[in-house]
């Protein structure tokens, strides 16, 4: 029983990170714009959930706490960084 | 309270209580390659961030020159199939513990498995390389160029040191059976593996699919 619950997660994982590649590169390969790009975004970040769910086995729950708190931190100091330097690179490259 | 009461010991997935003190040994070694991990995505970050600096200056060539949609599709299917393998092999070794030659003969299948569709992604990779500096867009060519084999050329590296790293655990379970290290170490891989899949979900939506747009 849990064995198969196990199988079927690791399934489910896949089917959905399947389904979030396939709209980003159909619409990349076929409509392009503006609007496509934060479809984009949005599927990324999803299917980036779906693998640290699924694959990764992180939940908020039957963590432990700092076990949750290593990852989040890890992903402030990505945001900060990486958003920080677009930012400020963002701006100069606007006044250039 | 004990460890053993406890239902996660470490982040990813858990040997289990099955696995007796294999499972409680797990704890600082699968926590500590986690750290590593996180370290190791703040490197990648600093190429994106790297990469997103010069991206707004790409020209002649640029990524409409350059990227093949069809290509990045394979190795995104390649990686993502693996993950699923690689998924498969550590849920072998959790749950196939009674008999030790079964679990080995298809813990070296998914492992082969993985590996072969690394070597897939591999293959496609280098192509596109070799297509490119054919095409007269070596990494010396602009700041934009050398930002794009940086951090693809970097992922492309972290790929073959997992498959390295896969063959070995292969030959270890080969040769020493199933035992407390090559779980460890099958852990440990699993989440380098995984983590490699997840870099690449960046790599495709921004690198190659936000270029093309």
């Amino acid at each position: 029983m849990e064995k198969s619950k196990e199988f079927r997660h690791y399934l489910i994982g896949f089917a959905l990170a399947t389904v979030l590649t396939i709209i980003p590169f159909t619409l990349v390969a076929t409509v392009g714009g503006k609007v496509s790009f934060f479809v984009l975004i949005l599927c990324a970040i999803l299917q980036l959930i779906v693998h640290l769910r699924f694959f990764l086995h992180l939940s908020f729950k039957g963590q432990q706490k700092e076990d949750l708190q290593l990852v989040l931190f890890t992903g402030l100091i990505l945001v900060i960084m990486i958003g920080g330097s677009i930012w400020v690179l963002g701006d100069l490259y606007t006044r250039m | 309270m004990s460890a053993t009461t406890r239902k996660s010991l470490h982040p990813g997935l858990n040997l289990g209580e099955e696995h007796g003190d294999d499972h409680l040994e797990a704890e600082t070694s699968v926590f500590g390659f986690w750290v590593f991990m996180m370290s190791d995505l703040v490197t990648f970050g600093m190429f994106f961030i790297i990469f997103a600096s010069t991206a707004p200056l790409a020209c002649c060539p640029g990524p409409k020159e350059l990227f093949d949609l069809g290509s990045v599709a394979w190795q995104t299917a390649f990686l993502l199939a693996s993950s699923l393998t690689s998924g498969m092999a550590v849920l072998t070794l959790k749950q196939e513990h009674g008999s030790r030659n079964a679990t080995t003969k298809n813990l070296v299948f998914w492992l082969l498995l993985t590996a072969l569709l690394g070597c897939g992604f591999l293959y496609r990779e280098i192509s596109d390389f070799i297509s490119m500096a054919a095409a007269g867009a070596p990494p010396t060519r602009s700041g934009y160029l050398t930002a794009l084999w940086s951090l693809v050329g970097l992922h492309g590296l972290h790929v073959t040191g997992g498959i390295i790293w896969c063959l070995v655990i292969v030959a270890g379970v080969l040769v020493r059976g199933v035992d407390l290290r090559w779980k460890l170490a099958l852990l440990r891989w699993s989440v380098f593996w995984h983590f490699l899949d997840v870099v690449w979900i960046a790599i495709f939506s921004f690198v190659f699919l936000g270029g093309l747009l």
